[in-house]
C-alpha cells in the first residue's frame, strides 16, 4: 500500500515534532525533514490500490495523490518562510498531522470516517495559537477556532449517519434531506470562516503569523470540503429532492463571501488581514460548488480546491516574506515595496496570476464553471466579475509599491543574498550570522518558489484537472458509496421524484 | 427496553450534568470521563472489544491530558483554579437534560427507521442540550472545551442511534478525534492558567479586534 510510508512519515513526524517542542531548532528541523520526505512518499503514491480494514477500508485515487503532493510541497516552503520570517514552534507539527489526517480523510470511501479525520486535523491547526507570553490571548483564540472546528465536526457527523442509513422506509417529508444537507454545507462554511461564520477567522488572523495561516483556515478545511463535496454528489445530489430554499441559503453565503471578504480585504490596512479575508473569499466559490448540487460542478470544484488553497498559501507567503524584509505589515507603511525589493514585486505578479488566472487556465475555468453550472441571469454575471475583483486589492497594493518611498521610514532589509566575511574560527558562528544577514532573502525565495507551483498549478500542471475529474474511493463491495453523476436508487416517497440517469458522470 | 443500555444512558447523562455544572476541576474531568468512557457502550449489538478497547483508552486518555491541565502545582505557582460552573445552577441543567433526552427519545430515527437504540438517541440529544450552554455561553477555556468534547460525544451517540454500531476503523477514528480535541482543550487550558491569574478565564482583548504594532514580529519561533 502506498499511502502506508506517507501516512508513516507524516503521523511519526507530527508526533516526534510535538514531544520534542521545547527544543526548538531540533524540532523544527525534525519537521522540515518529515516534510521533505513527505513529497518523496506522496508522489510515490499509487492511485487505485485498495487496502481492507474490517468492513470499510482504505482506498488511493489521483487526487490523494495530487492533494498530498502538493499539500507536502506548500508545507514545505511554508515552513522555510516561517524559519526566515516568524512562525510558531509547532507548525511544522501542525503541517504534517494535518497532511496525515487529510490523507486519511481523501482514502477513506465511507463519509462518516472521513469527516473525523478531517475534524481531527481541524483540532491541530488550534496549536498554532499557543505562544510562551501572553498564552492567554492564544488561548481565547485557540478555543473559538477549536469551536468552530468541532461544531462544524458534530455537525457533519450528524448529517452523514442521519443520511447514511438505510432511508428505503423515509416517514418524514424528503425535504428533511435539506437540512441534512444544509447542516454539512454549514459546517464547510464553519470551517473555512465564511462569512457570517468568519468571527473566529479574523480573531485568528490577529494571532498567527502570516506563514501559518493558510494551515487552519485553507488546508485544514480544504480536506473537509473535499469530503463534503463528494458526500452532497453522493448522497443528496442524485435525489432530485427540491431544495431550492436550503440551496438559496447557501448561495447567499457563498456570495456574502465572495462580495464582503472582497470588500474587507480591500479596506484593511494590514496584510495578514488581506490574506486572510482572500481567503475567504476563495473560499465562497467552494460553498458555490456545493449549492451546484450537478456532476457538472464535480470537477470543476476540486480543481478549484486545490488551486485556491496552493495560490492563497504563496500569498501567505508572500506578506510574510514582505513583513521580514519591511519590519511591518501595515500597507500604509510600505511605500515603494516594489521598487525596493524586486524579488518581492516578481513574486507578487506571479500571486496575481496564481490567484485570478487568465482565460484558458485551468483554475480560471473552473471557477468559471462552478459560477456558471450554480447560478443564473444577471447574477450569474456579477458574481463572476467578484470572483475576479480582488485585481482590486492586489492593484492598491501594486499602486503602494511603486510609489515613493517615505524617507523617513526605516530601510528594508537586503532583497539580495549577503556573504558575511567567512570566521574559520567559528564556523557555527559565522553560519548564524549569514543566516540572521539573509533571512529576508531566504523568505522571499521560498514565497517566489510557492509562487511558481501556485501559478503553475492554476495553469493545470501536476496534473490537476484530471485528477479532479476521478471518482472519489470507493471499495468494491456490496452498498458501497454512490459515484458521484450516479444516480441512487429512488426513494419510495411520493415527494421524491425518480432520478434521471447523468450522461455527465465525471 | 434494555434496562443495562439505560444504566448507560443514564451514566451519561449524569456525567454530561456534572461535567457542566460543577465548579471543581476534578469533579469536570470525572463527569467528562464518565460520558466518554460510557458513551461507546450506548449501541446495541455492542461494539468489537479491539474497537471497545480502543475507545476506552482514547476516553482515559482524553481525560488525563485534561487531568494535566487542572494538576495543582504548588512548587510551580500553580494552585488549584475552579472553572466558571454553571450560571443557571446544576437542576435546571437537569431539566434542560432530561427534556432533550425525551426529545431524543421520542424523535428517534428522525423520520426513518433507525439502526441503534433509541437510548442513544436520547442521551445523545441530552449531552448535546447541556453542552451547548458553556459553548455559547462559557467565558473560560477549560469550560467551553469541556462543551465541546460532550458536543462530540454526542454527536457519536446520536450516530449510533441513528445509524447502528459504528465498525472499527470508524471507532479507532473517533477514539484519535478525542483525544487531539481533548489534547488541544489540555493546552489551550494550560496557556491560559500559566499567564498569570485568572485562572482559565478569557482575555478581554481577544475578544475584539486587536492592532498589530507596525513592527514585524520577533523573528525567532515561540
Amino acid at each position: 500500500m502506498s499511502l502506508l510510508p506517507f501516512l508513516l512519515i507524516t503521523t511519526i513526524g507530527a508526533t516526534l515534532a510535538l514531544l520534542l517542542r521545547r527544543h526548538v531548532r531540533l524540532a523544527g528541523g525534525l519537521g522540515l525533514t518529515a516534510l521533505a520526505l513527505a513529497i518523496v512518499a506522496a508522489a510515490a503514491i499509487r492511485p487505485d490500490e485498495v487496502v481492507a480494514v474490517g468492513g470499510d477500508g482504505v482506498v488511493t485515487t489521483a487526487y490523494l495523490r495530487v492533494f498530498l503532493l502538493l499539500g507536502s510541497i506548500v508545507g514545505f516552503g511554508l515552513a522555510l518562510v516561517g524559519a526566515a520570517a516568524g512562525s510558531r514552534r509547532d507548525a511544522t507539527a501542525v503541517s504534517l498531522a494535518i497532511l496525515a489526517t487529510s490523507a486519511m480523510a481523501l482514502a477513506v470511501p465511507d463519509p462518516r470516517l472521513a469527516v473525523l479525520a478531517a475534524t481531527t486535523g481541524g483540532a491541530f491547526g488550534v496549536l498554532l495559537t499557543l505562544v510562551p507570553s501572553g498564552g492567554r490571548t492564544g488561548a481565547t483564540v485557540g478555543i473559538l477556532v477549536l469551536r468552530a472546528t468541532v461544531i462544524a465536526g458534530t455537525m457533519a457527523i450528524a448529517a452523514t449517519a442521519w443520511i447514511g442509513r438505510d432511508l428505503s422506509e423515509l416517514a418524514a417529508q424528503p425535504v428533511v434531506f435539506g437540512l441534512a444537507y444544509l447542516a454539512f454545507a454549514l459546517a464547510v462554511a464553519l470551517r473555512f470562516g465564511a462569512i457570517p461564520f468568519h468571527g473566529w477567522a479574523a480573531r485568528l488572523t490577529d494571532a498567527v503569523p502570516e506563514a501559518d495561516l493558510p494551515l487552519v483556515t485553507g488546508w485544514a478545511p480544504a480536506a473537509f470540503a473535499v469530503v463534503a463535496l463528494a458526500w452532497i454528489d453522493a448522497s443528496i445530489a442524485p435525489l432530485l429532492v427540491d431544495l431550492d430554499a436550503v440551496r438559496a441559503i447557501v448561495i447567499a453565503i457563498a456570495i456574502a463571501s465572495i462580495v464582503l471578504a472582497l470588500v474587507a480585504a480591500w479596506i484593511q490596512d494590514d496584510l495578514e488581514h488581506i490574506v486572510g479575508y482572500s481567503i475567504v473569499g476563495d473560499a465562497g466559490v467552494v460553498l458555490l460548488a456545493l449549492a451546484a448540487l450537478s456532476p457538472e460542478a464535480w470537477a470543476p470544484a476540486r480543481t478549484w480546491i486545490i488551486v485556491f488553497v496552493v495560490a492563497r498559501s504563496a500569498f501567505a507567503a508572500w506578506a510574510a516574506a514582505t513583513r521580514a524584509t519591511f519590519y511591518t505589515g501595515r500597507v500604509g507603511d510600505l511605500r515603494g515595496w516594489a521598487v525596493r525589493a524586486p524579488l518581492l514585486a516578481g513574486t507578487f505578479v506571479l500571486v496575481i496570476v496564481a490567484s485570478i488566472g487568465l482565460p484558458g487556465l485551468a483554475g480560471f475555468e473552473a471557477r468559471a464553471q462552478i459560477v456558471d453550472v450554480t447560478l443564473d441571469g444577471p447574477l450569474q454575471v456579477l458574481v463572476l466579475i467578484a470572483t475576479l475583483a480582488p485585481l482590486a486589492y492586489y492593484a492598491r497594493l501594486l499602486l503602494v509599491g511603486l510609489a515613493r518611498p517615505d524617507p523617513e521610514a526605516q530601510g528594508p532589509a537586503p532583497w539580495r543574498p549577503i556573504l558575511t566575511p567567512l570566521d574559520v574560527t567559528s564556523i557555527r558562528d559565522w553560519g548564524g550570522r549569514t543566516w540572521a544577514a539573509n533571512r529576508a532573502f531566504a523568505a522571499s525565495i521560498a514565497a517566489l518558489g510557492l509562487a511558481l507551483v501556485a501559478a503553475a498549478v492554476m495553469a493545470g500542471a501536476f496534473g490537476t484537472s484530471e485528477a479532479a475529474a476521478g471518482l472519489p474511493p470507493a471499495l468494491e463491495r456490496a452498498g458501497e458509496p454512490i459515484q458521484p453523476g450516479q444516480p441512487e436508487e429512488p426513494l419510495p416517497s411520493d415527494d421524491v421524484l425518480p432520478p434521471e440517469p447523468s450522461s455527465e458522470a465525471p | 427496553m434494555n434496562p443495562l443500555l439505560a444504566g448507560v444512558a443514564l451514566a451519561i447523562i449524569a456525567g454530561a450534568v456534572v461535567a457542566v455544572s460543577a465548579r471543581l476541576a476534578r469533579m469536570v474531568v470525572l463527569g467528562v470521563a464518565l460520558v466518554l468512557v460510557a458513551a461507546p457502550l450506548a449501541a446495541d449489538p455492542l461494539t468489537t472489544p479491539l474497537a471497545l478497547a480502543a475507545r476506552f483508552i482514547g476516553a482515559i486518555l482524553a481525560a488525563y491530558l485534561l487531568g494535566m491541565a487542572i494538576r495543582e502545582r504548588p512548587e510551580a505557582g500553580l494552585l488549584a483554579v475552579p472553572t466558571e460552573g454553571s450560571r443557571i445552577g446544576w437542576p435546571t441543567e437537569v431539566l434542560v437534560a432530561a427534556a432533550a433526552a425525551l426529545v431524543g427519545f421520542a424523535a428517534h430515527g428522525l423520520g426513518a427507521p433507525a439502526a441503534g437504540p433509541m437510548l442513544a438517541s436520547a442521551a445523545g440529544f441530552a449531552v448535546a442540550a447541556v453542552s451547548l450552554i458553556p459553548i455559547l455561553t462559557g467565558r473560560d477555556v477549560f469550560r467551553v472545551g469541556v462543551g465541546l468534547l460532550l458536543l462530540l460525544a454526542s454527536g457519536t451517540l446520536v450516530r449510533a442511534g441513528l445509524d447502528g454500531t459504528p465498525g472499527e476503523l470508524e471507532q479507532l477514528l473517533t477514539s484519535a478525534l478525542i483525544v487531539v480535541v481533548a489534547g488541544a482543550v489540555a493546552s489551550l487550558a494550560l496557556s491560559a492558567r500559566l499567564d498569570g491569574p485568572g485562572g482559565f478565564a478569557f482575555a478581554a482583548e481577544a475578544r475584539s479586534r486587536t492592532r498589530r504594532p507596525s513592527d514585524a514580529r520577533p523573528l525567532d519561533p515561540r
